[in-house]
């Protein structure tokens, strides 16, 4: 197609070509078809390498900036979504649509022991372990969440049905049992799901009628290791 | 689970640069945003067009949200034909002769545009960094298209027979 590369102003034109394409300086049409020379004609592609790699420093330049928190949720959420997961049990709990369907609905602790018994496989070790629900909110506040606690897995599984983030300060989830201190889960996001493992003194310590608790807290959580906040939403656990 | 730690650990490693590319170029935090997004969708579901070779993964993802912008600005610019090239530098066999030169490079891109005239060397560094078009470059620079053009057909020969060099 090329008859250009044949004396040493055609191939001094490739190569200023090559460079404009790699600076994006070419339009959209033009662009297109030095993309189909570049694939078709070796010489362009080394020429295009040659350009990339010593242009590529200049990268430096790019100055660091942290994208906004919820960037991440998103992108999660589409990769590791709905589509995503294997088993029905799983599709049901990562559909935050539907999760948020039935909390308008007032409904989400009993559908989701519906939901589980019957999205179960057959029993297996998993089906046989104990697993918690709890719904979690507190009058005059509309910070919502769902959490599920499998012991097979060890983790608490939490949803974010309700709530916005609030300038400066996260939301931090806890547990209490009876009459002693809560004890921190860590922080967690609204509008989005997370997986909180659980160390193995947690693990023993979530029981049926354990407490859940969300308190609203510096950014970065407690500064002390202990509630300083007010309590936005709490719920017990209840078994499946 | 095993992957979505380590999208994590990516996401974690490298997203204040690819959002500083992303806001560089297309200068709107919301758009620089979605395109975040994007960007980390498209880098995930086709990582394994990364080939290791001399391009170091950070500059590889650079390259991804790079393209991923300018394509966005070329498809906004007058006579648009899109085509799909975000990938294309994973496409390229690396040549293992260039690892070596790596080194150098960076001193080597800062001696070569040195050695052009400042506002050339200028409109060299907005076309990569900024995404500017000829159009834009022109205009910022108050001179006719087809002089800009010309100018910059001009310094991009100098330059690359000095990064060659």
């Amino acid at each position: 197609m090329s008859v250009s590369g044949e004396d040493s102003n055609g191939r001094d034109d490739d190569k200023v070509l090559v460079g404009e394409f790699a600076l994006a300086l070419l339009d959209a049409a033009e662009h297109e078809r030095v993309a189909r020379r570049i694939a078709a004609e070796p010489a362009l592609a080394a020429e295009l390498q040659l350009w990339q790699s010593r242009m590529q420093s200049l990268d430096r330049e790019f100055v660091e900036t942290p994208p906004p928190a919820n960037v991440f949720a998103k992108v999660e959420s589409r990769l590791f979504g709905a589509a995503a997961r294997p088993s029905a049990a799983a599709r049901f709990w990562d559909n935050l649509a539907l999760w948020r369907g039935l909390a308008a609905a007032g409904l989400a602790v009993a559908v989701i022991a519906v939901g589980f018994n019957v999205l179960r496989p057959a029993p297996d070790s998993a089906a046989l372990a104990n697993q918690l629900v709890a719904s979690l909110e507190a009058d005059g506040s509309d910070v919502k969440f769902v959490a599920f606690y499998n012991e097979a897995s060890g983790a608490v599984r939490l949803v974010s049905l309700g709530g916005k983030q609030v300038p400066d300060k996260d939301y931090e989830l806890w547990y209490i049992q009876g009459s002693q201190a809560p004890v921190s889960m860590g922080v967690i996001p609204v509008d989005a799901r997370t997986n909180i493992p659980l160390d193995p003194k947690a693990q023993a310590s979530i029981k049926p009628g354990t407490v859940l608790a969300v308190t609203l807290e510096p950014k970065g959580g407690s500064p002390s290791g202990a509630p300083t906040g007010p309590i936005v939403a709490k719920g017990a656990a209840t078994a499946i | 689970m095993r992957d979505r730690t380590a999208f994590r650990t990516l996401y974690e490693r490298t997203s204040a640069k690819l959002f500083g590319v992303t806001l560089r170029i297309l200068k709107d935090r919301s758009e620089a945003e979605e395109a975040l997004q994007e960007i980390y969708v498209k880098i995930w579901q086709r990582a394994d067009r990364y080939v290791a070779g001399n391009y170091s993964p950070i500059s590889w993802l650079v390259a991804v949200a790079r393209n991923h912008c300018l394509d966005m600005l070329r498809a906004r610019r007058p006579v648009s034909d899109d085509i799909d090239v975000a990938l294309e530098v994973a496409d390229l066999a690396p040549d293992p002769e260039q690892a070596a030169l790596n080194s150098n490079e960076r001193s080597r891109i800062d001696h070569c545009l040195a050695e052009l005239d400042d506002d050339k060397a200028d409109a060299i560094r907005g076309a990569y960094l900024d995404g500017y078009s000829y159009d834009e470059l022109a205009e910022r620079y108050g001179v006719p298209l087809n002089t800009m053009r010309t100018w910059l057909r001009r310094s991009l020969l100098k330059l690359r027979e000095c990064l060659s060099a």
